[in-house]
């Protein structure tokens, strides 16, 4: 009997099996699908709106975005990251452990075993994974619909240079990561709470009514102490990528502040999961 | 080295599974209280219980998915549930309705959980998953998304989970649940198969002729205790304690044995002897002094029913107490 010792699956198995059923999930493909679209409507609106208006008539992010396609994506990304992909981010983390254990398949898991720990980081892989590709088909998709219905091969950028399309495409990449990051940040607090209940809305409720409190807690100006613990204040940040040079300063202060969220989060998750019934 | 002579001690001495002073609270209801359960090695155990006696609970802290209030659980020789890593792998499972993922097929849920199966060799994933299905007759519906699948096949889908492995240790939760008498016939194939294997099983059900038909050994649960465990056979004589005498004269029967002190009551079948103070030769001599004329003399076999309601309905602490007593005492 003591002859038993400690046997785990493959890691790499157990990853590529967890995001082969996330990506199998009906709800992450149609998510995935509106988030992809987001960017292609908007260039759409843009292209009508600048056609119907009169010459030099356009206004705002219309004016900006005419003729500079890669601008296309960041707008789309730094729209999406308001409300979308925080939902985004906040559903995944909710099936992932919340759903699961609603459905009996985390007990399953357990019960392999692949241990609490493990698996805990199993479901974060997951949920990292997806927003990253969430991330990174809206930035193509923007891409491809900018050029296309907007034109430009570069970029011009609020400081009023223009960038070749080589460095467009680098502050494109720049601007999915920063969201990325800042998503992951909202998924960790998400996968916080999911490790306490059985029941997903409540992860997607919390989550958004964080982002929700937050902007209102950062818009009250006695509240301007507030400012550097709410997991929101750094997501305007990203409009730093379009001036030239980039102001590097708020961006590592936002990564920084999320990476403060994603340790905090995950410590909760964890230290709660090593104790959930399963 | 897993020598014959290590595999004997083990069939001899060990408990595939122990728990001790076992005790569960949720938010101040007690679920299971003081359980002491013991599933020797190679036996098929059978864990009675109405609903709500803790049947399901006592399995869960067994296999270290919740953490108990107090108490000790040994696994395959492991302290649950810090050594969940080491004996798990070894352990199959259905619990509590058998969990998947309703967008995926029941291959594909397979397929998932033989990933993180830890003693499957990747190359040998589908190969179980296959076999696995084909013993529990799911074969037909493999291909099927799991959401349309009826209660039956989720049964045994969860089987099949349960079975992907060669295991030393089984602990099925009422697997015969929404199966059809066909369906439960097959599973008690499974268990007899898996007992001819070697393979320690614990089952837990409420319907008592699935346990009489395949189990070696009972443990009963009422209201969050063991009231009873030992071996089927040894428990079953315990609960019978009469003898039924076949005499056309039942009225001389009775009174002659009444003299004695002996409890003794006519019914259409014969005269019912309470035997629990008395023996059979005792009887048989009473009645042959009292020049009553004996047909036939037998020992009543009361079946797991008669003994389930009188543990699980004893509604006094004190008749529990006494019948436990009686119980283990003959069952040792």
């Amino acid at each position: 009997m003591s002859t038993l010792v400690v046997r785990r699956a493959p890691i790499t198995r157990v990853l590529r099996s967890e995001l082969r059923m996330v990506l199998r999930r009906p709800r992450t493909l149609i998510g995935l699908g509106l988030l992809a679209l987001v960017p292609v409507l908007m260039g759409i609106g843009i292209a009508i709106a600048t056609a119907n208006g009169e010459e030099g008539g356009a206004e705002g992010l219309a004016a900006l975005v005419i003729g500079n396609g890669m601008l296309l994506p960041i707008f789309a990304l730094s729209i999406a990251m308001a409300m979308l992909l925080p939902l985004t981010g906040a559903m995944l983390a909710a099936d992932a452990l919340a759903g699961e254990s609603a459905h009996g398949t985390l007990r399953g898991m357990l019960m392999a075993p692949v241990g609490r720990g493990r698996l805990l980081a199993v479901k974060a892989f997951g949920v990292a994974s997806v927003t990253l590709i969430a991330v990174l088909l809206m930035a193509l998709t923007g891409i491809i619909s900018g050029v296309l219905l907007l034109g430009g091969d570069g970029m011009l950028t609020a400081s009023g240079t223009s960038l070749p399309f080589l460095d467009a495409l680098g502050r494109v990449l720049i601007t999915a990561l920063y969201v990325t990051l800042q998503v992951w940040a909202l998924a960790a607090v998400a996968l916080a709470v999911s490790a306490f209940t059985e029941h997903p809305l409540i992860v997607v409720v919390v989550s958004l009514g964080l982002v929700i409190v937050s902007g209102v807690l950062a818009a009250i100006p006695a509240l301007d102490w507030l400012d550097p613990v709410l997991v929101t204040t750094s997501w305007d940040a990203v409009s730093e990528v379009v001036r030239d040079p980039i102001e590097w300063g708020p961006l590592v202060e936002g990564g920084l502040r999320a990476l403060c969220y994603l340790v905090i989060g995950g410590s909760i998750a964890y230290s709660r999961m090593l104790t959930r019934d399963g | 080295m897993s020598g014959l002579t290590e595999q004997g001690a083990a069939a001899v001495g060990t408990a595939a599974a122990r728990t001790k002073g076992l005790r569960k609270v949720y938010r101040g209801t007690v679920a299971v209280d003081n359980v002491d359960l013991e599933v020797p090695t190679g036996a098929v155990l059978g864990m009675l219980g109405p609903n709500g006696s803790g049947k399901t609970t006592t399995i869960r802290m067994l296999l270290g998915l919740v953490t108990p209030t107090a108490g000790e659980v040994e696994l395959l020789g492991q302290k649950m549930p810090d050594g969940a890593a080491k004996a798990l792998p070894e352990v199959g499972a259905l619990v509590e309705g058998p969990g998947f993922y309703p967008f995926l097929s029941g291959r594909e849920n397979l397929l998932r959980f033989g990933a993180a199966e830890p003693l499957l060799a990747t190359a040998d994933i589908p190969n179980a998953v296959g076999t696995a299905i084909e013993r529990v007759g799911l074969t037909a519906a493999a291909g099927r998304r799991f959401r349309g699948y009826s209660l039956g096949m989720k049964q045994r889908l969860g089987l099949a989970a349960a079975l992907l492995v060669p295991r030393k240790f089984v602990v099925l939760d009422e697997p015969t649940n929404g199966l059809d008498p066909a369906g439960t016939r097959e599973i008690r194939t499974i268990i007899a198969d898996l007992h001819a294997a070697g393979t320690t099983v614990l089952v837990s059900s409420h319907l008592l002729a699935e346990v009489e038909a395949t189990c070696t050994h009972v443990a009963v649960l009422n209201q969050g205790t063991v009231v009873a465990q030992g071996e089927l056979s040894a428990l079953l004589e315990a609960g019978s304690a009469s003898l039924l005498v076949t005499t056309p004269e039942a009225t001389a029967a009775v009174d002659a044995l009444r003299d004695q002190r002996v409890p003794a009551r006519p019914t259409p079948e014969g005269v019912r002897v309470d035997l629990t103070a008395t023996t059979a030769p005792a009887v048989v001599e009473v009645l042959v002094r009292a020049g009553v004329p004996v047909y036939e003399v037998r020992k009543q076999r009361t079946g797991l029913e008669d003994l389930f309601a009188r543990l699980t309905e004893a509604s006094s602490a004190a008749d529990l107490a006494e019948l436990d007593t009686l119980i283990t005492e003959e069952a040792r």
